[in-house]
């Protein structure tokens, strides 16, 4: 009995030592590719180039410095930040307004513009890629920082994730405002937007992530390298020395990433959870 | 009845009114360039004299349909997109899994699955391009157990390309999938574990008869989501690959030959056509895959 009992407790203890051990061996494969980066970018380039896995031998912040000299990296990320920001501002702004008629106010068509709004998220984006182009080509707008903010201010999938979360605020609070003597602007800015904060944050995060991110549309549609992005600069920066200048490769991946990885860490209960809510309601 | 009247025009007013983004944004930049697709589809036009557009009938259609290039790049696509499917399903299901039987540091590790997740593919390539390289950690290492006899230029292999972009997505997306299959493992009533056991179901019947199918809803979105954002991958191919996607084509994905065609030979009506076709298939594989997964049940 004595034995039986103490054998099951060490099963269940090996059970849980091994499920501890494979997670954390999963999370050493997930780390490891930017511990590589932050040692490489402290290592000089013939250093990187013969010596990739190991410690530096010399730290060095030469990379850095260099890096800073060719690749104009403040006003990148001053770029990034101005359209990132921008978007999703407008992103929390649009997508709540709409959310809120389409959830709280009653008018003719508001099912038929639900259902498209539905219906949209299953057109796949390259589809529309090469018209949008051929129509901003013609308005003008290549080059310029809204062709990146103004088709990004509004989404579908945004739309739906705050409407389905408004419809879970009681009626009967808005009808107290209203009878106080709100107009619907005045319910909407005064209670609907403080009450979806919640929602509001997995907006910011998720547009403001696909924004900062995004190598594609930048590439299309900037041609100023002193309006480029982040990702564009990195990306123009890697094609440009190929194989030379590793150590200013590396330190320009480390600069791009780490700031990223900062917020992250600050935010991150709200990061997963932006995830965690996709779409499962 | 004048008030009642009254109140209800005015709440229309207000409901278009906040609607109003939406209706601009779907006239704008959904309806107008869904018909510009077609209409560009049709036509054998150049962006740089859009003026000297002809219209080719369904020239480019056919051209489309018979282009073995852009066959070979949805092949590539689909390969790859097998592969990633099925390997993140395993490692994130698996790690949902080992996660909800964690108590204490369960959000540290979520905390560093999320990493990838959230740098950018453009710096993530970077890093991996190295990491994957002849001369990096990871060919070193198979070399010394063994696996690999020489170095290996990947990027020019036939064959390669797809399966190490698929480990690659892998390592860079799980984490979404595993947090929506945690969440789904979560709501899963317990009380339904505790019935089985009593009716003498061992842990692989649970999994199979209770888990699986309550997670459906959950698996459904990732398999949807998957199919559509992964039949466009770009920025991958495009950050490690020249324009024909190497020497074999075999790192060619459809977004990449939709964007050689469009911006690079400049023939903008054929690479709308492509982009209609593309869209077709992601369509076709996105029902047939509810079918599949609802006759499941």
């Amino acid at each position: 009995m004595e034995t039986g009992f103490s054998f099951r407790l060490n099963r269940k203890k090996l059970l849980k030592f091994l499920v501890h051990f494979i997670l954390t061996v999963c999370s050493i494969v997930v780390v490891y590719p930017f511990v590589f980066m932050l040692i490489n970018s402290f290592k000089t380039g013939p250093e990187i180039l013969n010596y990739p896995m190991y410690l530096p031998k010399v730290w060095t912040v030469s990379g850095f410095v260099k890096v800073l000299s060719t690749l104009n990296i403040p006003i990148l990320f001053k770029n990034s930040l101005l359209i990132s920001v921008s978007v999703t501002l407008l992103n929390v702004l649009l997508n709540s307004m709409v959310a809120y008629a389409l959830s709280k106010l009653n008018f003719p068509g508001k099912n038929l513009i639900f259902k498209v709004v539905l219906g949209s998220m299953m057109i796949p984006g390259i589809l529309l890629l090469i018209p949008t182009y051929a129509m901003l080509y013609e308005w003008g707008w290549v080059n310029t920082y809204r062709v990146l903010i103004v088709p990004a201010a509004v989404s579908a999938y945004n739309i739906f994730l705050i409407r389905q979360f408004l419809t879970q605020i009681p009626n009967d609070y808005l009808d107290a405002a209203r009878i106080d003597g709100c107009n619907e602007f005045q319910v909407f800015w005064r209670m609907i937007i403080p009450l979806s904060k919640p929602v509001l944050a997995t907006v910011a995060i998720l547009s403001f992530m696909d924004s900062w991110n995004d190598l594609f549309r930048p590439l299309l549609y900037l041609r100023d390298q002193s309006m480029y992005t982040l990702q564009l600069g990195l990306y123009s920066f890697k094609t440009q020395i190929p194989g030379q200048f590793l150590e200013q490769l590396w330190a320009a991946t480390t600069l791009v990433t780490v700031p990223v990885v900062i917020v992250f860490f600050f935010l991150q209960r709200f990061f997963i959870e932006a995830f965690a809510g996709v779409g499962l309601k | 009845m004048i008030l009642l009247f009254k109140k209800i025009s005015s709440e229309t007013i207000w409901g278009y009114l906040f609607s109003l983004p939406w209706i601009l944004y779907f006239l704008v930049f959904l309806s107008y360039p869904l018909f510009l697709a077609f209409k560009m589809s049709f036509l054998d036009i150049n962006m740089v004299q859009p003026e000297k557009a002809t219209f080719v009938g369904i020239g480019n259609w056919i051209e489309g349909i018979r282009d073995p290039l852009f066959w070979k790049s949805v092949f590539n696509i689909l390969y790859n997109q097998s592969i990633f499917i099925a390997l993140t399903f395993a490692i994130s299901l698996g790690l949902a899994l080992l996660l909800k039987e964690v108590t204490k540091g369960a959000g540290v590790f979520r905390t560093i699955y999320f990493l990838p997740v959230v740098t950018s593919v453009t710096t993530a390539m970077i890093i991996f391009d190295f990491l994957a390289g002849s001369g990096g950690p990871v060919q070193k290492m198979l070399l010394t157990v063994g696996i690999l006899n020489a170095p290996i230029n990947w990027t020019f292999d036939k064959w390669l390309p797809m399966p190490i972009l698929a480990v690659f997505n892998s390592w860079k997306w799980f984490a979404i999938q595993m947090i929506i299959f945690l969440g789904g493992l979560l709501s899963i009533n317990k009380e339904l574990y505790e019935a089985a056991k009593v009716d003498g179901a061992g842990k692989w019947t649970q999994f199979f008869k209770i888990t699986l199918p309550l997670l459906k809803p959950q698996i459904l979105f990732v398999m949807t989501m998957n199919v559509i954002n992964g039949m466009q991958m770009f920025t991958e191919v495009f950050m490690i690959f020249d324009l024909k996607g190497g020497p074999y084509n075999s790192g060619l994905t459809p977004v990449l030959y939709l964007y050689e065609q469009g911006f690079n030979q400049m023939s903008m009506g054929y690479a709308s056509t492509i982009g209609l076709l593309l869209a077709i298939i992601i369509m076709i594989m996105t029902i047939i895959q509810w079918k599949i997964i609802n006759r499941e049940s």
